[in-house]
Protein backbone atom coordinates (compact mmCIF):
# COMPACT_ATOMS: atom_id res chain seq x y z
CA UNK A 1 0.00 0.00 0.00
CA UNK A 2 1.07 3.26 -0.87
CA UNK A 3 2.49 5.44 1.83
CA UNK A 4 0.69 8.82 0.77
CA UNK A 5 -2.08 8.73 -1.97
CA UNK A 6 -3.09 11.78 -3.21
CA UNK A 7 -7.05 11.37 -4.49
CA UNK A 8 -7.79 13.63 -7.50
CA UNK A 9 -7.16 17.34 -5.77
CA UNK A 10 -8.40 20.80 -7.15
CA UNK A 11 -6.30 22.87 -5.00
CA UNK A 12 -6.77 27.16 -5.53
CA UNK A 13 -5.41 30.32 -4.14
CA UNK A 14 -8.08 32.80 -4.22
CA UNK A 15 -10.40 30.80 -6.61
CA UNK A 16 -7.38 30.65 -8.98
CA UNK A 17 -7.75 26.99 -9.71
CA UNK A 18 -3.71 25.67 -9.80
CA UNK A 19 -4.50 22.06 -9.61
CA UNK A 20 -7.03 20.08 -11.44
CA UNK A 21 -7.70 16.14 -10.46
CA UNK A 22 -4.10 15.47 -9.05
CA UNK A 23 -3.66 12.58 -8.12
CA UNK A 24 -0.35 10.68 -6.92
CA UNK A 25 1.37 7.28 -4.86
CA UNK A 26 4.21 7.77 -2.80
CA UNK A 27 5.40 4.21 -2.24
CA UNK A 28 7.23 3.23 0.80
CA UNK A 29 10.77 3.77 1.29
CA UNK A 30 11.22 4.39 -2.37
CA UNK A 31 12.31 8.09 -3.41
CA UNK A 32 9.11 9.66 -6.04
CA UNK A 33 10.23 12.61 -8.16
CA UNK A 34 7.55 15.29 -9.25
CA UNK A 35 8.93 17.05 -12.72
CA UNK A 36 7.26 19.46 -14.59
CA UNK A 37 7.85 23.28 -16.22
CA UNK A 38 7.87 26.47 -14.03
CA UNK A 39 4.31 27.23 -12.78
CA UNK A 40 3.00 23.88 -13.74
CA UNK A 41 1.80 23.39 -9.67
CA UNK A 42 4.34 21.35 -8.20
CA UNK A 43 4.79 23.37 -5.29
CA UNK A 44 0.80 23.85 -4.75
CA UNK A 45 0.64 19.95 -4.63
CA UNK A 46 3.41 20.12 -1.78
CA UNK A 47 1.46 22.71 -0.33
CA UNK A 48 -1.73 21.02 -0.42
CA UNK A 49 -0.16 18.38 0.95
CA UNK A 50 1.43 20.14 4.06
CA UNK A 51 -1.86 21.59 4.16
CA UNK A 52 -0.76 25.27 3.95
CA UNK A 53 -2.96 25.60 0.45
CA UNK A 54 -5.47 22.84 1.76
CA UNK A 55 -7.39 21.06 -1.81
CA UNK A 56 -11.14 22.34 -2.22
CA UNK A 57 -11.38 18.35 -3.46
CA UNK A 58 -10.32 15.37 -3.35
CA UNK A 59 -8.68 13.60 -0.46
CA UNK A 60 -4.76 12.65 0.42
CA UNK A 61 -4.03 9.81 2.60
CA UNK A 62 -1.06 9.23 4.79
CA UNK A 63 -0.78 5.76 6.08
CA UNK A 64 -4.52 5.52 5.47
CA UNK A 65 -5.72 8.35 7.37
CA UNK A 66 -6.89 11.31 5.57
CA UNK A 67 -4.77 14.52 6.23
CA UNK A 68 -7.64 17.18 4.93
CA UNK A 69 -8.80 19.66 6.62
CA UNK A 70 -6.07 19.24 9.04
CA UNK A 71 -3.64 22.31 10.30
CA UNK A 72 -0.02 21.44 9.04
CA UNK A 73 1.36 20.64 12.89
CA UNK A 74 -0.78 18.00 12.93
CA UNK A 75 -0.04 16.85 9.43
CA UNK A 76 3.60 17.22 10.83
CA UNK A 77 2.90 15.14 13.82
CA UNK A 78 1.88 11.96 11.40
CA UNK A 79 5.43 11.56 10.66
CA UNK A 80 5.87 14.26 7.82
CA UNK A 81 8.98 16.74 7.39
CA UNK A 82 9.72 18.83 4.51
CA UNK A 83 12.57 20.84 3.23
CA UNK A 84 10.50 24.00 1.70
CA UNK A 85 11.35 25.94 -1.41
CA UNK A 86 13.99 28.21 -1.09
CA UNK A 87 15.28 26.60 1.87
CA UNK A 88 13.29 29.01 4.06
CA UNK A 89 15.93 29.03 6.93
CA UNK A 90 15.26 31.25 10.47
CA UNK A 91 17.73 34.00 9.72
CA UNK A 92 18.15 35.49 13.47
CA UNK A 93 18.95 31.49 14.34
CA UNK A 94 22.39 29.83 14.97
CA UNK A 95 22.20 26.61 13.33
CA UNK A 96 21.71 24.89 16.22
CA UNK A 97 18.60 26.69 16.75
CA UNK A 98 17.63 25.80 13.40
CA UNK A 99 18.25 22.39 13.61
CA UNK A 100 16.20 22.39 17.21
CA UNK A 101 13.32 23.90 15.38
CA UNK A 102 12.92 20.84 13.12
CA UNK A 103 12.79 18.26 16.25
CA UNK A 104 10.29 21.30 17.57
CA UNK A 105 7.88 17.97 18.39
CA UNK A 106 10.23 16.53 20.41
CA UNK A 107 10.91 16.81 24.27
CA UNK A 108 13.64 14.65 25.13
CA UNK A 109 16.90 16.79 24.80
CA UNK A 110 18.91 13.66 24.90
CA UNK A 111 17.40 12.72 21.82
CA UNK A 112 17.32 16.21 19.93
CA UNK A 113 21.20 16.32 20.23
CA UNK A 114 21.79 12.85 19.34
CA UNK A 115 20.10 13.68 16.18
CA UNK A 116 22.03 16.93 15.95
CA UNK A 117 25.28 14.58 16.36
CA UNK A 118 23.47 12.41 13.27
CA UNK A 119 22.88 15.42 11.32
CA UNK A 120 26.27 17.34 11.96
CA UNK A 121 28.16 13.98 10.70
CA UNK A 122 25.92 14.33 7.89
CA UNK A 123 27.14 18.20 6.83
CA UNK A 124 30.53 18.37 9.11
CA UNK A 125 30.68 21.88 7.66
CA UNK A 126 27.31 22.49 9.75
CA UNK A 127 29.09 21.61 13.30
CA UNK A 128 31.89 24.10 12.31
CA UNK A 129 29.40 26.76 12.20
CA UNK A 130 27.14 25.93 15.43
CA UNK A 131 26.92 28.98 16.14
CA UNK A 132 26.49 31.21 13.35
CA UNK A 133 23.43 33.29 12.38
CA UNK A 134 22.14 31.20 9.85
CA UNK A 135 21.11 34.00 7.48
CA UNK A 136 25.31 34.87 7.87
CA UNK A 137 25.78 31.63 5.22
CA UNK A 138 26.02 31.01 1.74
CA UNK A 139 23.63 29.88 -0.15
CA UNK A 140 24.89 25.86 -0.28
CA UNK A 141 25.49 26.29 3.63
CA UNK A 142 21.86 27.37 4.08
CA UNK A 143 20.63 24.58 2.23
CA UNK A 144 22.89 22.06 4.21
CA UNK A 145 21.07 23.76 7.15
CA UNK A 146 17.64 23.06 5.62
CA UNK A 147 18.21 19.44 4.80
CA UNK A 148 19.69 19.36 8.28
CA UNK A 149 16.47 21.17 9.44
CA UNK A 150 14.25 18.52 8.03
CA UNK A 151 16.12 15.22 8.58
CA UNK A 152 16.19 16.36 12.88
CA UNK A 153 12.61 15.21 12.76
CA UNK A 154 12.94 11.57 11.68
CA UNK A 155 10.10 12.05 9.77
CA UNK A 156 8.57 8.63 7.77
CA UNK A 157 8.38 10.66 4.94
CA UNK A 158 10.68 13.78 3.63
CA UNK A 159 9.36 16.06 0.85
CA UNK A 160 12.12 18.14 -0.99
CA UNK A 161 11.35 20.96 -3.39
CA UNK A 162 14.04 22.57 -5.44
CA UNK A 163 17.18 21.67 -3.24
CA UNK A 164 19.54 22.54 -5.81
CA UNK A 165 18.04 25.97 -6.92
CA UNK A 166 20.67 28.46 -7.37
CA UNK A 167 23.30 26.72 -6.02
CA UNK A 168 26.58 25.75 -8.01
CA UNK A 169 26.84 22.38 -9.86
CA UNK A 170 29.50 20.83 -7.24
CA UNK A 171 26.30 21.38 -4.21
CA UNK A 172 23.86 20.02 -7.20
CA UNK A 173 25.90 16.70 -7.00
CA UNK A 174 26.40 17.31 -3.16
CA UNK A 175 22.79 17.25 -2.86
CA UNK A 176 21.50 14.43 -4.89
CA UNK A 177 24.47 12.21 -2.97
CA UNK A 178 22.68 13.27 -0.17
CA UNK A 179 18.96 12.64 -0.67
CA UNK A 180 20.40 9.12 -1.43
CA UNK A 181 21.71 8.69 1.83
CA UNK A 182 18.58 10.01 3.59
CA UNK A 183 16.54 7.25 1.42
CA UNK A 184 19.26 4.36 2.17
CA UNK A 185 18.20 5.28 6.14
CA UNK A 186 15.12 4.61 5.46
CA UNK A 187 13.39 7.87 5.05
CA UNK A 188 10.71 7.65 1.77
CA UNK A 189 11.33 10.97 -0.55
CA UNK A 190 9.05 13.09 -2.70
CA UNK A 191 11.26 14.92 -4.21
CA UNK A 192 10.81 17.99 -6.91
CA UNK A 193 13.80 18.63 -8.52
CA UNK A 194 14.86 21.24 -11.69
CA UNK A 195 18.06 17.95 -12.88
CA UNK A 196 15.51 16.11 -14.49
CA UNK A 197 18.58 13.88 -15.86
CA UNK A 198 20.29 13.05 -12.04
CA UNK A 199 16.83 12.94 -10.77
CA UNK A 200 15.91 10.31 -12.70
CA UNK A 201 18.94 8.41 -12.17
CA UNK A 202 18.32 8.18 -8.15
CA UNK A 203 14.80 8.51 -7.85
CA UNK A 204 11.95 4.64 -8.36
CA UNK A 205 8.64 6.69 -10.03
CA UNK A 206 7.97 9.77 -10.91
CA UNK A 207 5.37 12.14 -12.06
CA UNK A 208 5.06 14.91 -14.45
CA UNK A 209 2.86 17.43 -13.87
CA UNK A 210 1.85 20.06 -16.69
CA UNK A 211 0.30 23.11 -16.14
CA UNK A 212 -1.78 22.07 -13.12
CA UNK A 213 -2.57 18.44 -14.50
CA UNK A 214 -0.99 15.06 -14.25
CA UNK A 215 0.35 14.87 -17.59
CA UNK A 216 2.55 11.36 -16.92
CA UNK A 217 3.89 9.16 -14.49
CA UNK A 218 5.96 5.87 -14.01
CA UNK A 219 8.80 4.09 -13.18
CA UNK A 220 11.82 6.60 -13.83
CA UNK A 221 13.01 4.02 -16.61
CA UNK A 222 9.54 4.09 -18.45
CA UNK A 223 9.51 8.17 -17.88
CA UNK A 224 13.20 8.26 -19.22
CA UNK A 225 11.95 6.32 -22.32
CA UNK A 226 8.80 8.13 -22.64
CA UNK A 227 8.85 10.67 -25.68
CA UNK A 228 6.93 13.54 -24.34
CA UNK A 229 8.94 13.50 -21.83
CA UNK A 230 11.91 13.40 -23.59
CA UNK A 231 10.59 16.06 -25.59
CA UNK A 232 10.08 18.42 -22.96
CA UNK A 233 12.83 17.83 -21.31
CA UNK A 234 15.84 16.53 -23.03
CA UNK A 235 14.61 18.15 -26.55
CA UNK B 1 20.85 70.71 41.29
CA UNK B 2 21.81 68.76 44.66
CA UNK B 3 22.71 65.35 44.17
CA UNK B 4 19.65 64.58 46.20
CA UNK B 5 17.37 65.57 43.67
CA UNK B 6 19.77 64.43 41.08
CA UNK B 7 19.57 60.65 42.62
CA UNK B 8 15.02 61.35 43.09
CA UNK B 9 15.39 62.36 38.90
CA UNK B 10 17.12 59.25 38.30
CA UNK B 11 15.62 56.70 39.60
CA UNK B 12 12.35 58.19 38.74
CA UNK B 13 13.39 58.03 35.08
CA UNK B 14 14.83 54.67 35.61
CA UNK B 15 11.61 53.57 36.85
CA UNK B 16 9.23 54.68 34.13
CA UNK B 17 11.82 53.19 31.94
CA UNK B 18 11.42 50.06 33.17
CA UNK B 19 7.52 50.60 33.00
CA UNK B 20 7.65 52.01 29.79
CA UNK B 21 10.14 49.10 28.23
CA UNK B 22 7.50 46.64 29.78
CA UNK B 23 4.51 48.04 27.55
CA UNK B 24 6.78 48.52 24.81
CA UNK B 25 7.86 44.56 24.80
CA UNK B 26 4.14 43.76 24.17
CA UNK B 27 3.35 46.15 21.02
CA UNK B 28 6.92 44.36 19.86
CA UNK B 29 6.24 40.92 19.99
CA UNK B 30 2.83 41.13 18.76
CA UNK B 31 4.24 42.94 15.60
CA UNK B 32 6.70 40.05 15.63
CA UNK B 33 4.62 37.63 15.56
CA UNK B 34 1.34 38.76 13.35
CA UNK B 35 3.02 41.99 11.98
CA UNK B 36 0.02 43.86 13.97
CA UNK B 37 -0.55 46.61 16.06
CA UNK B 38 -2.64 45.92 19.19
CA UNK B 39 -3.72 49.16 20.52
CA UNK B 40 -5.75 48.01 23.43
CA UNK B 41 -2.70 46.67 25.00
CA UNK B 42 -2.78 50.30 26.89
CA UNK B 43 -6.17 49.29 28.09
CA UNK B 44 -5.67 45.58 28.87
CA UNK B 45 -2.95 46.31 31.53
CA UNK B 46 -5.07 49.76 32.50
CA UNK B 47 -8.23 46.90 33.24
CA UNK B 48 -5.01 44.71 34.53
CA UNK B 49 -4.45 47.70 37.60
CA UNK B 50 -8.44 47.81 38.19
CA UNK B 51 -8.27 43.90 38.36
CA UNK B 52 -5.24 44.18 41.10
CA UNK B 53 -7.36 46.56 42.81
CA UNK B 54 -10.21 44.17 43.24
CA UNK B 55 -8.09 41.34 43.97
CA UNK B 56 -6.75 44.18 47.04
CA UNK B 57 -10.36 44.66 48.15
CA UNK B 58 -11.06 40.58 47.95
CA UNK B 59 -8.22 40.01 49.80
CA UNK B 60 -8.64 42.43 52.31
CA UNK B 61 -13.05 40.97 52.69
CA UNK B 62 -11.62 37.90 53.44
CA UNK B 63 -9.08 39.16 56.13
CA UNK B 64 -5.57 38.83 54.90
CA UNK B 65 -3.55 41.90 56.25
CA UNK B 66 0.16 40.65 55.41
CA UNK B 67 1.08 43.43 52.51
CA UNK B 68 3.29 40.75 51.00
CA UNK B 69 0.47 37.69 50.67
CA UNK B 70 -2.03 41.12 49.52
CA UNK B 71 0.86 41.88 47.24
CA UNK B 72 1.40 38.30 45.83
CA UNK B 73 -2.44 37.54 45.06
CA UNK B 74 -2.65 40.92 43.46
CA UNK B 75 0.24 40.30 41.41
CA UNK B 76 -0.71 36.52 40.54
CA UNK B 77 -4.34 37.69 39.89
CA UNK B 78 -3.50 40.50 37.33
CA UNK B 79 -0.93 38.14 35.97
CA UNK B 80 -3.56 35.58 35.01
CA UNK B 81 -6.32 38.18 33.61
CA UNK B 82 -4.17 40.17 32.12
CA UNK B 83 -2.85 37.07 30.18
CA UNK B 84 -5.78 35.74 29.40
CA UNK B 85 -7.60 38.99 27.89
CA UNK B 86 -4.86 39.25 25.49
CA UNK B 87 -5.21 35.52 24.27
CA UNK B 88 -8.84 36.14 24.18
CA UNK B 89 -8.47 39.89 22.26
CA UNK B 90 -5.86 37.43 20.13
CA UNK B 91 -8.37 34.91 19.39
CA UNK B 92 -11.31 36.64 18.78
CA UNK B 93 -10.58 39.94 17.37
CA UNK B 94 -7.06 39.51 15.89
CA UNK B 95 -6.34 35.97 14.60
CA UNK B 96 -9.93 36.11 12.43
CA UNK B 97 -8.84 39.57 10.60
CA UNK B 98 -5.24 38.20 9.92
CA UNK B 99 -6.28 37.99 6.22
CA UNK B 100 -7.86 41.44 6.24
CA UNK B 101 -5.89 44.62 5.61
CA UNK B 102 -3.66 45.29 8.95
CA UNK B 103 -5.90 48.67 9.21
CA UNK B 104 -8.59 46.68 10.07
CA UNK B 105 -6.71 44.91 12.76
CA UNK B 106 -5.64 48.67 14.29
CA UNK B 107 -9.43 49.51 13.94
CA UNK B 108 -10.72 46.66 15.63
CA UNK B 109 -8.17 46.99 18.76
CA UNK B 110 -8.32 50.36 19.27
CA UNK B 111 -11.92 50.18 19.45
CA UNK B 112 -11.79 47.32 22.23
CA UNK B 113 -9.40 49.52 24.30
CA UNK B 114 -12.77 52.16 24.75
CA UNK B 115 -14.78 49.24 25.27
CA UNK B 116 -12.58 48.17 28.12
CA UNK B 117 -11.60 51.96 29.04
CA UNK B 118 -15.55 52.46 29.25
CA UNK B 119 -16.56 50.00 30.74
CA UNK B 120 -14.03 50.31 33.77
CA UNK B 121 -15.05 53.85 34.11
CA UNK B 122 -19.02 52.64 34.29
CA UNK B 123 -18.84 49.31 36.40
CA UNK B 124 -15.78 50.15 39.15
CA UNK B 125 -17.09 52.12 42.03
CA UNK B 126 -16.65 55.89 41.06
CA UNK B 127 -14.65 55.07 37.94
CA UNK B 128 -14.38 58.34 36.57
CA UNK B 129 -12.21 59.32 39.09
CA UNK B 130 -8.41 58.54 39.85
CA UNK B 131 -8.38 55.36 42.71
CA UNK B 132 -5.96 54.95 45.45
CA UNK B 133 -3.60 52.08 44.42
CA UNK B 134 -2.23 50.37 47.75
CA UNK B 135 1.16 51.57 48.78
CA UNK B 136 2.12 47.68 49.81
CA UNK B 137 5.66 48.40 49.67
CA UNK B 138 8.22 49.32 52.75
CA UNK B 139 8.81 52.88 53.08
CA UNK B 140 11.80 52.68 54.65
CA UNK B 141 14.49 54.67 52.87
CA UNK B 142 18.49 53.69 53.40
CA UNK B 143 20.95 56.70 53.77
CA UNK B 144 23.71 56.04 51.40
CA UNK B 145 26.43 58.27 50.87
CA UNK B 146 24.35 61.52 51.25
CA UNK B 147 21.47 59.84 49.52
CA UNK B 148 18.10 58.70 50.68
CA UNK B 149 17.30 55.57 48.83
CA UNK B 150 13.67 54.39 48.98
CA UNK B 151 13.37 50.61 49.73
CA UNK B 152 10.09 50.98 47.73
CA UNK B 153 11.71 52.04 44.69
CA UNK B 154 14.63 49.55 44.84
CA UNK B 155 12.41 47.00 45.19
CA UNK B 156 10.25 47.87 41.76
CA UNK B 157 13.50 48.50 39.85
CA UNK B 158 15.11 45.32 40.73
CA UNK B 159 11.63 43.22 40.18
CA UNK B 160 11.58 45.31 36.91
CA UNK B 161 15.08 44.35 35.96
CA UNK B 162 14.58 40.74 37.00
CA UNK B 163 10.94 40.39 34.84
CA UNK B 164 12.91 42.11 31.65
CA UNK B 165 15.91 39.30 32.08
CA UNK B 166 13.26 36.55 32.95
CA UNK B 167 11.78 37.69 29.44
CA UNK B 168 15.36 37.54 27.92
CA UNK B 169 16.03 34.37 29.22
CA UNK B 170 12.69 32.81 27.68
CA UNK B 171 12.42 34.06 24.88
CA UNK B 172 16.41 33.23 23.38
CA UNK B 173 16.83 29.95 25.89
CA UNK B 174 13.49 27.98 26.48
CA UNK B 175 11.79 25.64 23.96
CA UNK B 176 8.53 28.21 23.46
CA UNK B 177 11.04 31.24 23.12
CA UNK B 178 12.34 29.09 19.84
CA UNK B 179 8.98 28.74 18.68
CA UNK B 180 7.76 32.23 19.16
CA UNK B 181 11.25 33.52 17.33
CA UNK B 182 10.66 30.66 14.69
CA UNK B 183 6.63 32.03 14.48
CA UNK B 184 7.95 35.44 14.38
CA UNK B 185 10.88 35.18 11.38
CA UNK B 186 8.72 32.87 8.74
CA UNK B 187 4.90 32.13 10.25
CA UNK B 188 4.31 29.38 7.29
CA UNK B 189 7.68 27.85 7.93
CA UNK B 190 7.03 27.43 11.56
CA UNK B 191 3.99 25.48 10.76
CA UNK B 192 5.95 23.35 8.90
CA UNK B 193 8.23 22.40 11.42
CA UNK B 194 5.56 21.19 13.23
CA UNK B 195 4.63 24.16 15.68
CA UNK B 196 1.33 25.34 16.56
CA UNK B 197 1.12 28.66 15.05
CA UNK B 198 -2.33 29.74 16.64
CA UNK B 199 -1.11 28.32 20.00
CA UNK B 200 1.83 30.45 20.00
CA UNK B 201 0.17 33.68 18.95
CA UNK B 202 -2.24 32.93 22.06
CA UNK B 203 0.95 32.54 24.29
CA UNK B 204 2.91 35.47 22.58
CA UNK B 205 -0.16 37.74 23.42
CA UNK B 206 -0.92 36.26 26.88
CA UNK B 207 3.08 36.90 27.64
CA UNK B 208 3.30 40.38 25.96
CA UNK B 209 -0.23 41.72 28.27
CA UNK B 210 0.98 39.99 31.40
CA UNK B 211 4.26 41.26 31.23
CA UNK B 212 2.63 45.00 30.39
CA UNK B 213 0.16 44.42 33.28
CA UNK B 214 3.14 43.80 35.45
CA UNK B 215 4.35 47.25 34.19
CA UNK B 216 0.88 48.55 35.11
CA UNK B 217 1.04 47.35 38.77
CA UNK B 218 4.82 48.64 39.29
CA UNK B 219 3.14 51.92 38.00
CA UNK B 220 0.19 51.81 40.40
CA UNK B 221 2.58 50.85 43.76
CA UNK B 222 4.81 53.99 42.33
CA UNK B 223 2.47 56.64 42.03
CA UNK B 224 -0.17 55.10 44.49
CA UNK B 225 -2.95 55.81 42.12
CA UNK B 226 -4.41 54.63 39.12
CA UNK B 227 -7.37 55.86 37.00
CA UNK B 228 -9.21 54.70 34.30
CA UNK B 229 -7.83 56.04 31.14
CA UNK B 230 -4.15 55.71 32.49
CA UNK B 231 -3.92 52.87 29.39
CA UNK B 232 -4.48 55.88 26.68
CA UNK B 233 -0.75 57.85 27.64
CA UNK B 234 1.13 54.55 28.28
CA UNK B 235 -0.18 52.84 25.41
CA UNK B 236 1.05 55.85 22.88
CA UNK B 237 4.16 56.17 24.79
CA UNK B 238 4.81 52.01 24.68
CA UNK B 239 3.90 52.13 21.11
CA UNK B 240 6.45 55.08 20.59
CA UNK B 241 9.46 53.32 22.21
CA UNK B 242 8.50 50.17 20.71
CA UNK B 243 8.92 52.30 17.08
CA UNK B 244 11.55 54.02 18.55
CA UNK B 245 13.37 50.92 18.85
CA UNK B 246 12.46 49.09 15.72
CA UNK B 247 8.74 47.39 15.83
CA UNK B 248 9.57 43.95 16.27
CA UNK B 249 12.98 44.38 17.86
CA UNK B 250 12.58 43.00 21.66
CA UNK B 251 15.82 45.04 22.60
CA UNK B 252 14.77 47.50 20.85
CA UNK B 253 11.52 48.03 23.16
CA UNK B 254 13.18 47.87 25.79
CA UNK B 255 15.93 50.63 24.91
CA UNK B 256 12.98 52.51 23.48
CA UNK B 257 10.96 52.92 26.72
CA UNK B 258 14.00 53.81 28.38
CA UNK B 259 15.42 56.59 25.88
CA UNK B 260 11.32 57.92 26.39
CA UNK B 261 11.98 58.50 29.98
CA UNK B 262 15.37 60.09 29.63
CA UNK B 263 13.64 62.60 26.88
CA UNK B 264 10.63 62.57 29.47
CA UNK B 265 13.49 63.66 32.38
CA UNK B 266 15.79 66.13 30.30
CA UNK B 267 12.12 67.97 29.35
CA UNK B 268 11.16 67.91 32.77
CA UNK B 269 14.55 68.94 34.23
CA UNK B 270 16.78 70.59 31.58
CA UNK B 271 14.43 72.69 30.02
CA UNK B 272 13.22 74.90 32.39
CA UNK B 273 16.68 75.94 33.21
CA UNK B 274 17.31 76.75 29.41
CA UNK B 275 14.30 78.14 28.52
CA UNK B 276 12.86 79.76 31.48
CA UNK B 277 9.33 79.57 30.48
CA UNK B 278 8.91 76.20 29.87
CA UNK B 279 6.88 74.83 32.34
CA UNK B 280 7.73 71.71 32.76
CA UNK B 281 4.67 70.23 32.23
CA UNK B 282 5.48 70.13 29.04
CA UNK B 283 7.86 67.48 28.96
CA UNK B 284 5.78 65.08 27.21
CA UNK B 285 5.78 67.59 24.64
CA UNK B 286 9.25 67.60 24.33
CA UNK B 287 9.92 64.13 24.59
CA UNK B 288 7.17 63.39 22.03
CA UNK B 289 8.87 66.42 19.71
CA UNK B 290 12.34 63.97 19.98
CA UNK B 291 10.63 60.64 19.25
CA UNK B 292 9.26 62.17 16.19
CA UNK B 293 12.47 63.80 14.66
CA UNK B 294 13.96 60.66 15.65
CA UNK B 295 11.58 58.35 13.63
CA UNK B 296 12.08 60.80 11.17
CA UNK B 297 15.76 60.47 11.31
CA UNK B 298 15.65 56.74 11.45
CA UNK B 299 12.20 55.53 10.01
CA UNK B 300 12.81 51.67 10.75
CA UNK B 301 13.70 52.67 14.61
CA UNK B 302 17.49 52.82 15.81
CA UNK B 303 17.89 49.08 15.78
CA UNK B 304 17.56 48.93 12.04
CA UNK B 305 16.55 45.33 10.75
CA UNK B 306 15.99 44.09 7.63
CA UNK B 307 12.05 43.92 7.41
CA UNK B 308 12.16 40.40 7.05
CA UNK B 309 14.66 39.58 10.17
CA UNK B 310 12.92 40.06 13.26
CA UNK B 311 12.85 39.17 17.15
N1 LIG C 1 0.60 32.31 -3.47
C1 LIG C 1 0.07 32.23 -4.71
N2 LIG C 1 -1.02 32.97 -5.03
C2 LIG C 1 -1.54 32.91 -6.28
N3 LIG C 1 -1.06 32.13 -7.24
C3 LIG C 1 0.02 31.38 -6.99
C4 LIG C 1 0.65 31.40 -5.71
N4 LIG C 1 1.70 30.56 -5.73
C5 LIG C 1 1.72 30.04 -6.98
N5 LIG C 1 0.71 30.52 -7.73
C6 LIG C 1 0.43 30.16 -9.12
O1 LIG C 1 0.18 28.79 -9.16
C7 LIG C 1 0.78 28.20 -10.29
C8 LIG C 1 1.66 27.04 -9.88
O2 LIG C 1 2.71 27.54 -9.07
P1 LIG C 1 3.72 26.59 -8.30
O3 LIG C 1 4.55 27.44 -7.45
O4 LIG C 1 2.95 25.50 -7.67
O5 LIG C 1 4.57 26.00 -9.51
P2 LIG C 1 5.92 25.16 -9.47
O6 LIG C 1 5.70 24.00 -10.34
O7 LIG C 1 6.35 24.89 -8.08
O8 LIG C 1 6.92 26.16 -10.18
P3 LIG C 1 8.50 26.36 -9.92
O9 LIG C 1 9.19 25.31 -10.71
O10 LIG C 1 8.75 27.73 -10.47
O11 LIG C 1 8.76 26.28 -8.46
C9 LIG C 1 1.54 29.31 -11.00
O12 LIG C 1 0.75 29.75 -12.09
C10 LIG C 1 1.64 30.39 -9.99
O13 LIG C 1 1.60 31.65 -10.60
MG1 LIG D 1 7.95 25.39 -6.97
Amino acid sequence: MALLSVQGIHTAYDRVNVLHDVSLDVEPGKITCILGSNGSGKTTLIRSILGLTPPNQGDIVFEGASLVRLPTHEIIARGIACIPEGRRIFPKMTVEENLRTGAYRLSDSAEITRRAMQVYELFPRLKERRTQLAGTMSGGEQAMVSMGRGLMGKPKMLIIDEPSLGLSPLYVKENFRIIREINGMGITVLLVEQNVRQTLVIAHHGYVLSQGRMAASGTTEELSADAEVQAAYFG
Amino acid sequence: MSLDIFSQYLINCLMLGMIYAMVAVGFTLFFGVLDVIQFAHGDVLMAGGFGALVAYAATQAVGIANSWVQLLLMVVSTTVMTAALGALVARFLVLPLRNAPPLNTLLITLMMGMVLREAVRLVYPNGSNPQPFPSLLPHDAWRVGGLDLRVDSLILLVVGLLLIAGLHLLITRSKLGLAIRAVAQDGETARVMGINFNRIVLLTFGLGSAMGALGGVMRGLYYTEITFDVGLLLGVIGFAAAILGGLGNLYGAILGGFLFAVLQAIGAVALPVLLPDFPSAYKDVFAFTVVIVLIGWKPTGLIAEKTSERV
